[in-house]
């Protein structure tokens, strides 16, 4: 805005709205956007994850069996920050080893070298001269990847769980009549499992909400970030000096995080609603017409 | 247009006698079944015929085997030995002993789609409405047409007495109606038979009453059945042959007028006298 070249000779509602449309504030608006899209770009990857990982478990083919095992339990023996912290660090490095294989085959020197990790500069990823916002869009997908490793095996327990609480008979009924394995899985195993994942598939996602100003720790610049970056106390040098104004920057987040995780309660009430209301096992109904 | 021609004579051929074989060939004859679970001995060789029309009770005490033998009926358990035959077509084996199982999985299929099966605690499907179980099975295993299957549904529904309950879901129905709902959804898949595991034990006296008035009904029509059943009052009253089961071996079969009238074999005495006098 013309007027807030020159913020000095501001006052009142003018500097105000100068003040919240600086570049920095809006890279604060922003970082909300960046805690949607993780959580919604998240969600279906989750959802692919937790099912992969549930459906291997089950398998009849003992790797793949294995392989489900060790994923699902991976996330209960590990705290869940180690693995943020690890799966990042992990894949950039996998990343540059592989292209440093690829791209500079005549460097003999190991990656390895003592403690520290060195690719030649073809290798890098993304290459250093590429603009700042590549590194940014690269960061968040690392981050994106580990969120969704992790959640991924939640749900997967979670999937694996509800799954096996299908009662026998539903499926046993179903093969009695001449469904195939697949039939029996789409049409009787899958719909009735959801009322049974429901309730930890919501809980995750509450968890999975809370746990995004983690993105701060992988070195995203997210809300948190900015939060504490903008509310600091500012001193004259600045164009907008203020006090230590943090509290107020936090309350917004506070908000933010209050509205998302009430938005959601009511949306997976509504959902458990209509997935149990169609079949919910009412004990009164039942014991009405059958001894046991 | 010769060679084309005597092929489709010998293809009418081959048809017609195949389905003279079913015609006259049992609906369903089960020879010298033989069933363990782990080192117990739950079936030690039972024969059973069931020919079409014919109308089958198997009565004998709780954990004699008789659930055991409908499931290996429609192979819903594999029996190590032993063998079944649907209408003259002998189920094809692989392996033996506890790792013998059916070989042809269309052939099961054919089996179990003309062999419905009623179950003591219903196993409506939960997840879908009376209307919706009933076509199940005929729309996604027969590929029947769905709006054809429904407008036949709702006839079995009516036949059965709950042709208003179309759009409830299972939990809103009583334990009769739920048996009723299941009977129809047997009756939609049009089949050979129908196998009944003890289909009014999980009832009330009132309501067990509604079901035996349907299964005395489709006796009647002549359909081919095969029930398992704790009420002495059905088994006698609405069999062509009775068949008393005890310890996994067939104790006593027969008329059910004589087998019930003049039990021959103590065991089958004493469990009369059991049984009535509870
Ligand atoms: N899947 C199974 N695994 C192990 N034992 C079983 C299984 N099914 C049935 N049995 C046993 O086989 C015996 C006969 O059972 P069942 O056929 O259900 O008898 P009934 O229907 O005549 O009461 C019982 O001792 C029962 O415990
Ligand atoms: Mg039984």
């Amino acid at each position: 805005m013309q007027m807030c070249v020159d913020p000095d000779g501001l006052a009142g509602l003018s500097w105000w709205l100068c003040y919240l449309t600086t570049n920095t504030h809006y890279s604060f608006y922003l970082s909300f956007g960046t805690i949607l899209i993780l959580i919604f770009l998240c969600a279906p990857v989750v959802m692919v994850l937790g099912f992969a990982g549930a459906l291997s478990r089950r398998s009849r083919f003992l790797p793949l069996r294995t392989v489900g095992l060790i994923y699902t339990s991976m996330v209960r023996g590990v705290p869940d920050i180690v693995f943020f912290m690890f799966v990042p660090i992990a894949m950039d490095q996998a990343i540059e080893a592989i292209r440093h294989k690829v791209k500079c085959p005549e460097v003999t020197a190991p990656i390895f070298q003592g403690n520290d990790f060195v690719v030649c500069t073809a290798a890098k990823m993304p290459l250093s001269a590429t603009d700042q916002w590549v590194h940014e869009i690269y960061g968040f997908f690392l981050a994106l990847v580990a969120f969704a490793i992790v959640f991924g095996a939640f749900a997967a327990n979670t999937l694996h769980g509800a799954l096996a609480a299908v009662p026998k008979n539903q499926l046993e009924t179903a093969r009695a009549y001449g469904m195939s394995e697949k039939q029996v899985f789409w049409r009787i195993h899958l719909p009735q499992m959801w009322r049974y994942a429901l309730p930890g598939l919501s809980n995750l996602w509450m968890i999975l909400i809370k746990a995004t100003p983690l993105l701060f720790l992988l070195g995203v610049e997210d809300a948190v970030y900015w939060a504490g970056a903008l509310g600091a106390s500012k001193t004259q040098i600045y164009d907008f000096p203020h006090g230590d104004w943090r509290i107020w920057y936090f309350s917004a987040l506070l908000i933010f995080y209050l509205l998302l995780t009430s938005v959601s309660e009511r949306f997976f009430k509504w959902l458990t609603l209509k997935v149990t209301r169609e079949h919910n096992l009412n004990t009164d109904d039942l014991s009405s017409g059958v001894t046991a | 247009m010769k060679v084309n021609n005597s092929n489709l004579d010998f293809d009418s051929n081959a048809t017609d006698s195949e389905s003279e074989r079913a015609a006259v060939a049992p609906v369903v004859c089960l020879e010298n079944i033989h069933k363990q679970f782990g080192s117990l001995e739950v079936l030690k060789g039972i024969d059973l015929k069931a020919s079409a029309g014919e109308v089958i009770s198997l009565i004998g005490s709780s954990g004699s085997g008789k659930s055991t033998l409908l499931r290996c009926a429609n192979l819903l358990e594999v029996p190590q030995d032993g063998e079944i035959i649907f209408e003259g077509e002998p189920i094809i084996w692989s392996g033996s002993g506890f790792s013998r199982k059916p070989s042809d999985n269309d052939q099961v299929r054919k089996l179990r789609t003309n062999l419905s099966m009623v179950f003591q605690q219903f196993n409506l499907w939960a997840h879908l409405t009376i209307l919706e179980n009933v076509i199940e099975a005929p729309v996604t295993v027969l590929g029947r047409d769905p709006l054809q299957s429904a407008a036949f549904g709702l006839e079995l529904l009516e036949k059965v007495g709950i042709g208003d309950k179309s759009d409830a879901y299972p939990s809103q129905l009583s334990g009769g109606q739920q048996q009723r709902a299941a009977i129809a959804r047997a009756l939609a898949m049009e089949p050979r038979a129908i196998l009944f595991d003890e289909p009014t034990s999980a009832l009330d006296p009132e309501l067990e009453a509604e079901v035996v008035r349907v299964i005395k009904s489709l006796a009647d029509e002549g359909r081919t059945m095969i029930i398992v059943t704790h009420d002495m009052k059905l088994a006698r009253e609405v069999a062509n042959q009775s068949i008393f089961l005890h310890q996994g071996l067939i104790e006593e079969q027969g008329d059910p007028e004589e087998l019930f009238g003049n039990p021959k074999s103590e065991r089958l005495q004493q469990f009369l006298s059991a049984t009535a006098s509870v």
